[in-house]
């Protein structure tokens, strides 16, 4: 474990001189709002997770020197995109430095003929769009936080994309970045050692490594993005079943169809089509008979999306589905997809409503495992309610991850009244975590799809979940980071400094 | 490891925590910050602790006695009130909570800067602004030159307007002593339509300013004479053409004065749209200029007015224009509202400077705005591309022949 001294005035003198000293911040209010990531984390404990203080370099060269600075220190980084991953990345666990990279947000290249951007990776995918758009080219990459994630934070996540279907994840859309080592080297990192390559052979494959590593390896400064022709029609049709099963049974066949402009399918189980009916006034109110809903996604050119806009309505049809209408399907998809609705309320036991943040525990599990794991999450949230009064279940989502369905994204959403929240109800909360990612283990999937396993709770899990990679997971950091100075602590990795490990433990 | 809170918050300063508390978390709590990209402020500095995320989560950490009002009474400097944030905010996007709660950040910054005030905590910038304002009964807008009561009409010189009747033209500080040229060109379309109106009698700052930087005091002693000599002089119609007095006299005094505030209050745009409407008024002089139009803040984002000035524009002959739809425009902003300039005239210039190179994308010879506080930015910006920085009144008034005179500042 690095621990780290007191931040000494040659340390900030040092910092001011390689970034200038306006970049430098160490008010509280700059600090304070630098340990915030989508709540709970929790909220009651906030004034552990501050930093000492906060840079905003603006190069890859002023970050390459930033970190060679913490590294000559041993002063503990944590990089920092837009904050607003879920499983608390971005959050200091032993203070230290932010380096918050958000000046990094320039586009310097549009490679029209080989269809890339290269963009600094604080830029936001909705900013960028905005210019790729009048060159008829869209950067597909599409998380629920589109409007405010920034591409660094999807490199450092490995992020998940609700039209990934179509288009692929972070992982694929995303060829090459240039890379600040914990020493302060910068690498650039890609599929072989091109910029603007998708697939090459050459050497080992570590763009995988370094991404969705929650900042423990380095910091992404620069990044080279896969560009696609804007689709012309986006198709979104919503339908309604009278039960989880018939809607299961539907997205199997909807995913399993092999259409080419399919981007998705979503499935809501009961408890989500009861919550939003509670509680979500940009739900569509639908009749009481409705207790399940699928909805698809398709785009492309108009033809296409057309012609197998008609084979998904007609799987459904065969499924039992009742087709919601064209209105309907539009407007809810705007709320699910460009809002991303989470009304920011709940439901005490008795009904009382009261506000509470959104949080989202997710997993990646194979189809056929799905009705399994829904059911023993919601058993556990129902007894997390028993005990603390200030939990609800707002229901589960299930998202296509890939273009057969093979696997979903699962999440079940929980409101959590964090004004009232307490260590014991914290406790417990982080127990139930354990329990949710023990369930996903044990239904043969992964911790999470989508969001990373670092946070209190599934993250004990983790070493189990990768059994040997983990142990090459300690080799590696211990290797790429000898000090320890990397967003120390998350993943259970200070286990790679530990005396008695030898390489290959 | 942790730092020491603070627990000793003032009895004004708890009771501002209690009023925001809720609003805050909802804020605090959402990992959607849709409102981060479109923040005008946001986009030149990138620094997250000016964000509208921010300016909530504050609150939370001062309600758990982590910060206190001098800790973060600074940082709420950077912000326009531009509204744009509110209307990104998921709270927002539809119609709204069901219990009604609505994201409403321009109040909070509002209110924390009376609440520092309150508290004893100055601005120096803010403080000298207002202090002099107080002093001159007008902002000092011309800096070093005095601005005073006896020349708060010398933009009207030969108009021949009458003091006093049922319906005035307010004219707001910066028009009437830095850009003569706007209420110049306003009063004579006016007199040329055959509106009837005159001129306050004693007409002091309208208050919205200092209500923005939080000196809600001198904002209300402002408001409660205004509204005072309007009614010792039977005005029942107020015409303003700047949006910010817009804001000050439908937002801010019907706040002051409740049920008992009775006066109409016309938005001069949206009165000339009318008047072209009717014929009676014709615009006929062709003007050879390729423009595009800046939404200004509190016209577009605040009170969703945006469709007039564009009628007014498309109604001009010779104009090309190059137009840029009003959601869009929801990023844009001068910086020049809010106190930004007061405080941080290099942000200002920034965010004007981000505005104009929209503009320049557009192969304009010309940035048309409804906004006097926007202009001297902007204009300030439009050097470097040249691009002339012109009032839609002024351009209205030159195709309808008239002379507009005064001065358009620098």
């Amino acid at each position: 474990m690095t621990i780290a001294p007191e931040l000494s005035d040659r340390v900030l003198t040092e910092l001011a001189d390689a970034i200038g000293g306006e970049h430098v911040l160490t008010s509280k209010t700059a600090r304070y709002n630098r340990a915030r990531v989508p709540a709970p984390f929790p909220v009651h404990r906030w004034p552990e997770r501050v930093p000492d203080l906060v840079v905003l370099p603006g190069s890859t060269e002023e970050v390459a020197e930033v970190v060679r600075i913490a590294n000559a220190h041993r002063i503990p980084i944590v990089p920092r995109d837009g904050g607003t991953g879920l499983t608390d990345g971005a959050v200091p666990e032993h203070r230290g430095i932010v380096v918050d990279v958000k000046r990094l947000n320039q586009i310097k290249e549009i490679d029209l003929e080989n269809r890339t951007c290269t963009v600094g990776t604080g830029i936001n995918a909705l900013k960028l769009n905005e210019v790729l758009a009048e060159h008829g080219l869209i950067y597909p990459d599409d998380p629920a936080s589109y409007p405010c994630s920034l591409v660094g934070g999807r490199i450092g996540t490995s992020g998940w994309s609700l039209v990934g279907s179509r288009y692929g994840h972070s992982r694929d859309l995303v060829l090459s970045f240039e890379f600040v080592l914990p020493t302060g080297k910068v690498i650039h990192l890609g599929d072989g050692g091109g910029r603007k390559i998708s697939k090459s052979s050459s050497g080992y494959q570590l763009k995988h490594l370094f991404m969705g590593h929650q900042g423990t390896l380095g910091i992404a400064t620069e990044a080279t993005l896969k560009l696609f022709p804007k689709p012309e029609a986006e198709l979104s049709p919503f339908w309604a079943f009278p039960d989880y099963d018939s809607a299961y049974r539907c997205v199997g066949q909807l995913a399993r169809a092999g259409i080419a402009t399919f981007a998705g399918a979503v499935l809501f189980d009961e408890w989500k089509v009861d919550y939003l009916r509670r509680d979500d006034e940009a739900y569509i109110p639908q009749p009481a008979d409705v207790r399940a809903l699928v909805c698809a996604v398709a785009y492309g050119y108009e033809d296409e999306v057309r012609a197998g806009g008609k084979r998904l309505l007609r799987i459904a049809k065969d499924c039992g589905a009742r087709y919601l209408g064209d209105e309907i399907s539009q407007g809810d998809w705007a709320a699910r997809h460009d809002r991303y609705a989470t009304p920011l309320h709940g439901r005490t036991r008795s009904g009382q409503v009261a506000p509470m943040s959104w949080h989202c525990e997710d997993a990646a599990i194979n189809y056929t495992e799905l009705p399994g794991v829904r059911l023993e999450w919601h058993a556990i949230v129902e007894r997390l309610r028993a005990r603390f009064d200030v939990f609800d279940d707002w229901g589960m989502f299930c998202y296509t991850s890939a273009n057969t369905g093979v696997d979903y994204l699962t999440e079940i959403d929980i409101g959590i009244w964090e004004q009232e929240l307490g260590d014991e109800a914290w406790a417990a909360w982080v127990d139930a975590k354990r329990e949710i990612a023990a369930v996903a283990l044990r239904a043969g999937g992964s911790i999470s799809a989508c969001h990373g396993s670092c946070r209190e709770g599934e993250v004990d899990l983790v070493p189990l979940e990768l059994g040997g990679g983990y142990d090459v997971m300690l080799d590696v950091k211990r290797a790429v980071d000898p000090n320890n100075i990397m967003n120390p602590g998350k993943y259970g990795l200070q286990r790679a400094y530990a005396a008695e490990r030898g390489a290959g433990a | 490891m942790t730092e020491a809170p603070d627990h000793h918050h003032s009895p004004v300063t708890v009771e501002f925590l209690s009023d925001w508390r809720n609003a805050s978390y909802n804020c605090f709590s959402s990992g959607h910050k849709f409102c981060r990209e479109v923040c005008p402020v946001m986009q030149v500095t990138r620094n997250e602790s000016w964000t509208p995320t921010a300016f909530h989560a504050n609150v939370v950490a001062m309600e758990k006695g982590e910060l206190t009002v001098e800790d973060v009474a600074e940082d709420y400097v950077n912000c326009t009130q531009c509204g744009a944030c509110e209307l990104r905010c998921p709270n927002t996007l539809f119609t709204g909570d069901f219990y009604r709660f609505r994201t409403r950040t321009v109040d909070l910054v509002k209110q924390m800067r009376a609440l520092a005030v309150d508290n004893g905590v100055h601005q120096p910038g803010y403080q000298r602004w207002n202090q002099l304002t107080d002093e001159r009964t007008h902002e000092p807008v011309l800096g070093e030159v005095p601005v005073s009561q006896e020349h708060v009409r010398d933009w009207s010189a030969g108009l021949d307007i009458p003091i006093g009747g049922e319906t005035i033209l307010f004219v707001d500080c910066e028009a009437a002593f830095y850009r003569t040229s706007v209420p110049r060109a306003v009063a004579q379309i006016l007199q040329r339509a055959g509106v009837e109106f005159g001129l306050m009698r004693e007409q002091w700052c309208c208050g919205g300013p200092a209500a923005e930087m939080g000196y809600r005091d001198q904002a209300k002693r402002f408001a409660e004479h205004n509204l005072a000599d309007w009614r010792a002089s039977g005005v029942k119609r107020v015409l303003v053409l700047d949006p910010h007095d817009y804001i000050t006299f439908t937002e801010d005094y019907p706040a002051y004065f409740g049920e008992d505030y009775e006066i109409e209050v016309v938005l001069v745009v949206e009165l000339l749209a009318k008047l072209i409407t009717e014929g009676k008024l014709t615009p006929e002089i062709p003007i050879e200029r390729t423009i595009t139009y800046h939404d200004p803040c509190r016209l577009n984002k605040r009170k969703g007015v945006w469709q007039e000035p564009r009628q007014i524009l498309r109604s001009i002959p010779g104009l090309t224009f190059n137009d840029v739809d009003r959601v869009t425009q929801w990023s844009y902003c001068s910086g020049g509202g809010g106190g930004l300039p007061v405080e941080k005239p290099e942000l200002t210039a920034k965010i004007s400077e981000n505005r104009l190179a929209k503009a320049a994308e557009l192969e304009v010879d010309t940035l048309v705005s409804a906004c006097p506080w926007s202009e001297r930015p902007l204009s300030a910006a439009g050097e470097a591309h040249r691009i002339d920085v012109v009032d839609i009144h002024e351009l209205l008034a030159e195709s309808l022949g008239i002379e507009v005179g005064g001065s358009r500042g620098a």
